[in-house]
């Protein structure tokens, strides 16, 4: 019989572990927490705001290889290094030599399609940067604030403040596919979960941005008075004076007094250009004096396949293996520069200029073919050492920032909306530089000389011609080449060739409707509103 | 369902143990051999619905009964029995058992059996003496091969898990491995840390019989997890009778076939001839580093089982175990012991049955790194040993200057085998208990509980010295390894449920009712390689513990079959599953599940002598799929980032919080399955075998797939998109082919063809598949009207001699440009049939069998082909690296022009011979007190394919990224029977 009753109790145990609250989830993990958990406090509220800011620099919260995004290689959907895959190597600038990493050989080629996965890493990895905005704000709303019993005044305004960086990092990320895809599914936190945007066009977008960010700015702290990692107002208003100077590409209006307006804003912020050129793209760039925006790389603390790590990585030639020089190990050849890159620094007036930093070795500067590693110059402008010197701790992940705005452009945007603005178009390229445009462009030729006028120029040498390859020169790798081509009609539909354009060795024009680039399919397929850029 | 089994409960509590009442016949059933009384007994009047059962002590009463009645006594594996009423009293009877219902097949079902012959779902089931013979480490290949419709792909490691497919599959990106249930406890099937495989820890010396559940009608009543199939595998139980059984084998394996590189001469040349300034790069030595890195193995397996009544009361069976395997690869060891202990005593004369089955198996295993792609791309000029190399003696590629390795050079496979030091250990221990009781009172109702337990408990330890040149380096100069990783993993299971038998005149009539508790917990906790200068440290870095979500499973279940004079058969089943994987809304659902089967035989032919059974099935039923994701998709919960993924503000490092994407509107995938089978035996059942066909229709299946942009965490979320279609075929038919005094020999057959194809999806194409050569190359698809992982490639042009044209592609959507829309669907890696057949002849005391295996249409990408024979490959990082010689087939010069040729799908279909042994047994050993057996064997005898590859058999969803290749054995063995 006691057996029996032994039964009983059992069945009775069962009826009783029948209790279905069991199926109710709770954490064990102290690194996974509920909103709750995470905004309880002040200190919640600054890791959000680092995972916001993170998503640029970050692909995932594991290490390098981790992703928030599927369907696709963590490195190559991260925000950086899309974008320089996008501005720059479907351009003069540079050609990547494994072309079986997909995606790759359709870009440097000219022939992408809807389904070029680092498309797809670009627009869904902005698109993340938007939700993960979307969603601090929706948990930084005053009432959730008090009602999480965060009130302390000061605690409350820093908050605020992050709310403000926040709007104009979404700002940034529509920026950003108002530019590349000319388009994109517009969600704000209001939206649910799930939510399947509305398409906004460039002008719908440009006029959101526009008045987001001039609504922030005046509450965003003042340009280099916000600690290392967030954004001040010199970064909004740089974003500004971008959507100005292309306002005639993107809206059909110009908007070059603006461009000017907001370039001078930048300048007036403080910012000195850096004595040493090359220190923008060491190790220790984040403490230049020129840095408006840096998307972060660290080698312990930040690991990414981002754009830096790549970008140095990648520098290190085939034959050369010259990987100690930059600290890193290198990918055994990946990129090499084009020669329409090449023969921007063609003449005496660059013989001393120190952004002049491709050597030839033995090499050829005709790619005849891109997965060549051995053909086409390579580079040696960044570095993964300190400008002591010092190598980076990691030999792979570099603790070099990538420059996403610094004040040269500002120099060279405020010179081009000026010259434009004074009468210069694509068609007419006067030499129409005032005395203002002069200095700033020659403040770069003198810090490129090692503080020698030996290349400075006068009004007679500059016009458009001369903007557009003096970009080249002082930005080039820095994720802006495609966008100024485009302004200058010298990309699609122009007749400006460079090897392996249109996937041509030696280069042939392709449409002007690759001036944007076609939406994912996946995302078009996942979101009814959108519709496909003609062309694609 | 919760109040019903209350109420049951109650009653079963409250109803007192017997009612006596007046009667005009009474008696005993006994029976006839041993005199034991017979409880349960139907006791019927013929032709009236008037019936009563026997007591626990074999007595009846059944009132009203008139003279010239006949009265019929029935029990389930006993001849009835018929006697006319002429006012008998006592009435007592004998019963006698019915060899041919005895010997009947018991088939498992899930919370219960069935006899073979009432089966009405597609099952199978495996004995002891219908298992594969020869070296199977792991109890998924005592069946490869002998069950239509079901197939086991292992891998080449010793000890390693195997990709079990039944119908092949059910979903997309959930998992298509089937549930599986270890006497009643349905098991986790991943291996946890330190162990090979989920199904290393179960000796399969121990198993008694394996039942697959094959279709929806059979399968529903485990609801939710149910939907690729079920696997029950029962351990052999304790017995009455004292039996020692002592099984000892020896094998002896070596490497059977390399990928075909430069040989060093030939490599001389093709480096004089392709690139003649690297010439001087080229070292004096001839080393095949594909043999090299492999060895001669040696497996023992050692088992011995003890049975018998313990107390003279508790039948009980002891089993001990060790199995040590090596692998092909240098260090590769795999080392298991096990102890089972079954107990099954009986008490109350039957009422009471108890089942104890305790298993523990610890395993020592020593990992191997995959190193064949280094042994085929090392330069094979240089030797592996080089003297005064500061890597440990090892050649490697390095600046004898400052100690740097060469970055982009491979490093030497044998120094990363023999440097590494990668231990792992598991214990684990599982099993359940379970009660049976027949109720005093009510014989007709059985209560069952079943509580079953398993927990594993891993550590792994890897170790390499900062001279391996495999071991992390920074700056080219390793700084070695030290990890060490442990991990818990516990599963509780509880169940309960009532069994009621009828008979009722002609029907006979069962039902099942109960309740399933099962919950998984785990943890993990990783140290990082403390080594390495650039480990993270901090809140959330290293060392780390993860502490994974609870998952929690509750199932209410109920079943009832239903059988008519013997001849018509219907099943009817039900579970409704919570599950703690989804929210509120979506977390319950319901799984039904019928079956009918009608006796043919008896209706339409029952004088046949050629026909002795014939039997027709059909079932219906909707099964679950949830094991997709983690455990806690649909909440909101935000990550914080590791020690690596920080986002400085000013000088202090935040970890990241980011929400993790959302998945709110999770619900089960449902799979809806259609079968019809027909059941045969011919001649007396000399010849049987089962025809069935199959359609399996799977609904909202979960997918991570693209959602709309900027709405979610991420651009994928899991969502339930799409369907899924299988249709298929299965025959299988076993003969006694000769059946004499001397010889009898067995004949077994089987074949299934099955097309799966995608009907819907949410989004255009989702494309899958490995990284066949760079980052995101990926060659395969999921794409509505073609079956699951079709590859997805450019169509190759060929020039007049028929040699392929490197980078020339078929411009398939004629739009003047060639680029990733000129992709297309080429074939996928599902076989269009796969056949079994296995053979057991013997004569006198002699005994040889042998089993095959073939599969028809499976296509494999070959993906070494594709990333490594292209000419450009010749050097690496400033020196020289090894191809494949089918370069010279093509003359392919450059990776990334050919990578995605359609070139490299080949028909992968192949014949291989698994096992082959002959044994010989003295029955009457040592005075007749003993039998010795004593066999001779092989194990995967030979492969026939026009595959180029090692091994046409991929589990990778067809692609071939190199493989640990399976070894070919010689096995000898003695079985000795006390």
């Amino acid at each position: 019989m006691k057996k029996i009753k032994f039964i009983y109790l059992l069945a009775a145990f069962a009826t009783l572990q029948g209790c279905t609250s069991d199926l109710e989830l709770v954490s064990e993990d102290s690194k996974v927490l509920t909103s709750a958990e995470l905004y309880a406090t002040p200190a919640g509220y600054k890791q959000a705001l680092a995972g916001v800011y993170g998503n640029l620099s970050l692909t995932g919260t594991g290490d390098a290889g981790s992703s928030f995004l599927q369907g696709i290689d963590a490195g190559t959907s991260q925000f950086g290094r899309c974008m320089w895959y996008l501005q720059d190597l479907t351009t003069d600038e540079v050609i990547w030599t494994y072309e079986n990493d997909e995606g790759v050989a359709e870009l440097q080629r000219n022939n992408w399609t809807a389904a070029n996965p680092i498309l797809l890493g670009m627009f869904s990895r902005t698109m993340a940067e938007v939700a993960f905005a979307n969603d601090f704000l929706k948990q930084s709303t005053p009432a959730l604030l008090s009602s999480r019993g965060i009130t302390a005044t000061a605690d409350v305004a820093e908050i605020n403040s992050y709310r403000n960086e926040v709007r104009v990092l979404r700002a940034f990320a529509y920026y950003n596919l108002m530019d590349l895809f000319g388009k994109a599914p517009f969600v704000t936190e209001n939206d649910p979960i799930d939510f399947k945007g509305p398409q906004y066009d460039r002008q719908q977008l440009f006029t959101f941005i526009e008045k987001e960010l001039n609504e922030v700015i005046p509450n965003l702290k003042a340009a280099r008075t916000n600690e290392y990692g967030r954004l001040d107002k010199a970064m909004a208003q740089m974003i500004l004076a971008k959507m100005y100077l292309n306002a005639q590409v993107y809206i059909g209006t110009p908007k070059y007094a603006e461009c000017m307006a907001k370039c001078a804003d930048v300048i007036a912020g403080g910012y000195v250009l850096k004595t040493n050129y090359l220190d923008n793209f060491k190790a220790d760039n984040h403490t230049s004096s020129e840095m408006i925006f840096t998307l972060q790389s660290d080698g312990v603390k930040t690991q990414n396949y981002g754009a830096s790590t790549i970008i140095i990585n990648g520098q290190v030639g085939s034959i050369e293996a010259n990987g100690a020089e930059f600290g890193v190990g290198g990918f055994g050849g990946a990129l090499r520069i084009r020669k329409q890159l090449v023969e921007k620094f063609d003449g005496s007036q660059f013989a001393t200029d120190v952004r002049k930093t491709y050597t030839a070795g033995s090499r050829s500067i005709d790619i005849a073919e891109p997965t060549n590693a051995a053909q086409g110059y390579i580079l040696h402008k960044f570095s993964n050492k300190t400008s002591a010197g010092v190598a980076g701790v990691n030999s792979t992940f570099v603790d070099t920032d990538f420059p996403l705005f610094r004040l040269a452009d500002a120099y060279l945007m405020y010179a081009e909306a000026q010259m434009r603005k004074d009468g210069a178009t694509n068609a007419n390229t006067a030499n129409t530089a005032s005395a203002q445009s002069l200095t700033y462009i020659n403040a770069l030729r003198q810090r490129a000389n090692n503080g020698s006028a030996v290349a400075n120029v006068t009004q007679s040498q500059v016009n458009l011609d001369f903007i557009i390859d003096e970009r080249a020169r002082e930005l080039h790798w820095e994720g802006h080449r495609r966008q100024d081509l485009i302004r200058f009609n010298k990309y699609g539909g122009g007749n400006y060739n460079w090897a392996w354009k249109g996937n041509i060795a030696n280069g042939t024009s392709f449409g002007t409707n690759l001036n944007v680039f076609p939406l994912p399919s996946a995302s078009i397929a996942a979101n009814p509103n959108l519709t496909q850029n003609s062309g694609y | 369902m919760k109040t019903i089994y209350k109420k049951l409960l109650i009653l079963v509590l409250l109803l007192p143990f017997s009612v006596l009442a007046q009667n005009t016949v009474s008696g005993t059933v006994v029976d006839k051999v041993s005199g034991q009384p017979l409880p349960g007994v139907n006791v019927n009047v013929q032709g009236t619905a008037k019936g009563v059962s026997t007591g626990f002590d074999g007595n009846y009463q059944l009132n009203d009964v008139k003279r010239g009645d006949k009265i019929v006594f029935s029990y389930i594996g006993y001849k009835n029995s018929v006697i006319e009423y002429v006012a008998q009293k006592p009435l007592n009877v004998l019963l006698q058992e019915d060899a041919n219902q005895l010997k009947e097949v018991v088939v498992q079902v899930g919370y219960g059996t069935v006899k073979k012959k009432d089966a009405t779902g597609a099952v199978t089931v495996l004995s002891t003496k219908d298992f594969n013979k020869g070296a199977n480490v792991t109890a998924e290949n005592l069946l490869n091969g002998r069950v239509a419709g079901v197939t086991v792909n292992t891998s080449g490691a010793p000890g390693s898990g195997s990709q079990i497919r039944i119908r092949g599959g059910s979903s997309l990106f959930a998992s298509n491995d089937p549930l599986i249930v270890i006497d009643g406890l349905p098991i986790e099937n991943t291996a946890g840390t330190g162990s090979t495989s989920f199904l290393a820890s179960l000796n399969p010396s121990t198993i008694e019989s394996i039942t697959v559940l094959k279709d929806a009608s059979a399968t529903a009543i485990y609801g939710s997890r149910a939907s690729n199939g079920v696997i029950i595998i029962t351990t052999k139980k304790g017995s009455k009778n004292l039996a020692v059984d002592y099984n000892f084998q020896y094998g002896s394996g070596e490497l059977v076939k390399t990928t075909d590189v430069f040989d060093a001469a030939g490599f001389r040349a093709i480096i004089a001839n392709k690139r003649p300034a690297d010439v001087s790069k080229l070292g004096t030595a001839n080393t095949d580093w594909q043999k090299a890195i492999y060895r001669k193995t040696d497996f023992v397996d050692n088992n011995l089982s003890l049975r018998g009544n313990l107390f003279n009361a508790i039948p009980s069976r002891l089993t001990i175990g060790n199995t040590y395997q090596e692998g092909l690869r240098l260090t590769n060891t795999f080392n298991r012991n096990t102890i089972g202990l079954a107990l099954n005593p009986t008490l109350f004369k039957d009422h009471l049955k108890l089942k104890l089955n305790a298993n523990y198996a610890n395993e020592n295993n020593r990992f191997a790194d995959g190193v064949e792609g280094s042994a085929i791309r090392f330069d094979p000029t240089q030797p592996i040993y080089s003297a005064g190399s500061i890597y440990g003696g090892f050649f490697e590629y390095y600046n004898a200057g400052n100690g740097k390795l060469t970055s982009q050079t491979p490093r030497n496979p044998v120094a990363q085998l023999l440097q590494t030091f990668d231990k792992g250990t598991s214990n684990r221990f599982f099993g359940n208990f379970e009660l049976d009781y027949k109720l005093h009172f009510f014989p007709a109702i059985r209560a069952v509980v079943n509580a079953g337990f398993d927990q594993a408990n891993g550590e792994r330890t890897r170790n390499a010295s900062r001279f391996a040149a495999s071991s992390g380096s920074n700056n080219d100069i390793p700084y070695g390894t030290n990890e060490f990783s442990k991990s818990e993993r516990k599963n509780k299971l509880l169940d309960a449920y009532l069994v009621y038998n009828r008979t009722m005149g002609g029907l006979v009539f069962d039902a099942t009712a109960g309740y399933s508790y099962q919950k998984w917990d785990s943890y993990n906790f990783a140290s990082g390689n403390t080594n390495d200068p650039n480990l993270p440290g901090g809140l959330t870095g290293f060392p780390r513990t993860n502490v994974d979500y609870d998952r929690v499973n509750i199932g209410f279940f109920g079943r009832t079959n239903l059988n008519w004079n013997d001849k018509y058969l219907l099943t009817l089943s039900f579970r409704r599953d919570g599950s703690s994987r989804f929210d509120k809304a979506n977390r319950w659902a319901n799984f039904p599940a019928a079956a009918f089967a009608w006796k043919i035989k008896e209706d339409l032919l029952p004088n046949s002598t050629t026909v002795s059974d014939l039997k027709l099935r059909l079932g219906y039923g909707i099964t679950g799929q949830q094991e997709v994701g983690n455990n806690n998709d649909y909440l909101q919960q935000y990550n914080l980032g590791s020690g690596s993924s920080q986002y400085v503000f000013g000088t202090l490092a935040v970890p990241i919080a980011v929400s993790a994407r959302l998945s709110s509107g999770l619900k089960w995938e449902e799979t809806i399955t259609y079968n019809a089978g027909l059941d045969f035996g011919l001649y007396n059942n000399r010849v049987t075998g089962s025809l069935e066909v199959f359609y399996k229709d799977s609904k909202d299946l979960l997918a991570d797939v693209a959602t709309a942009d900027g709405s979610n965490f991420s651009n994928f979320s899991y969502q339930n998109i799409g369907n899924l279609t299988t249709k298929g075929i299965e025959f299988s038919i076993s003969t006694d082919a000769v059946r004499t005094q001397d010889v009898t020999w067995n004949l077994n057959f089987n074949t299934t063809a099955f097309a799966r194809k995608i009907t819907k999806l949410n989004s255009q194409l989702i494309a899958v598949g490995d990284n066949i050569a760079g980052t995101g190359t990926r060659g395969q698809v999921q794409q509505v009207g073609f079956a699951p992982f079709s590859f997805l490639l450019y169509k190759q042009l060929y020039d007049a001699s028929g040699k392929p044209v490197e980078g020339a592609y078929e411009d398939s959507n004629k739009d003047g440009v060639i680029n990733a829309s000129d992709k297309y669907v080429y074939r996928n890696p599902d076989p269009k049939a796969v056949f079994g057949f296995a053979s057991t002849l013997n004569y006198k005391n002699l005994d040889f069998s042998f089993n095959l295996r073939a599969s028809l249409g499976n296509r494999v990408f070959n993906a070494v082909n594709a990333s490594r024979a292209q000419y450009n490959l010749l050097t690496t990082g400033g020196t020289v690296g090894n191809i494949p010689t089918s370069v010279l087939d093509t003359d392919f010069v450059n990776t990334s022009s050919v990578v995605l040729s359609d070139l490299f799908v080949e028909n992968a279909s192949f014949l291989r011979m698994d096992n082959i042994t002959l044994g010989y047994t003295f029955p009457k050993w040592l005075e007749g007190k003993a039998s010795l057996r004593l066999f001779a064997g092989m194990q995967n005898v030979f492969v026939i394919s026009d595959y180029s590859g090692l091994d046409p058999e991929i589990a990778n969803n067809g692609v071939d990224n190199t493989i640990y290749p399976r070894q070919r054995s010689i096995l000898g063995g003695v079985n000795v029977k006390f």
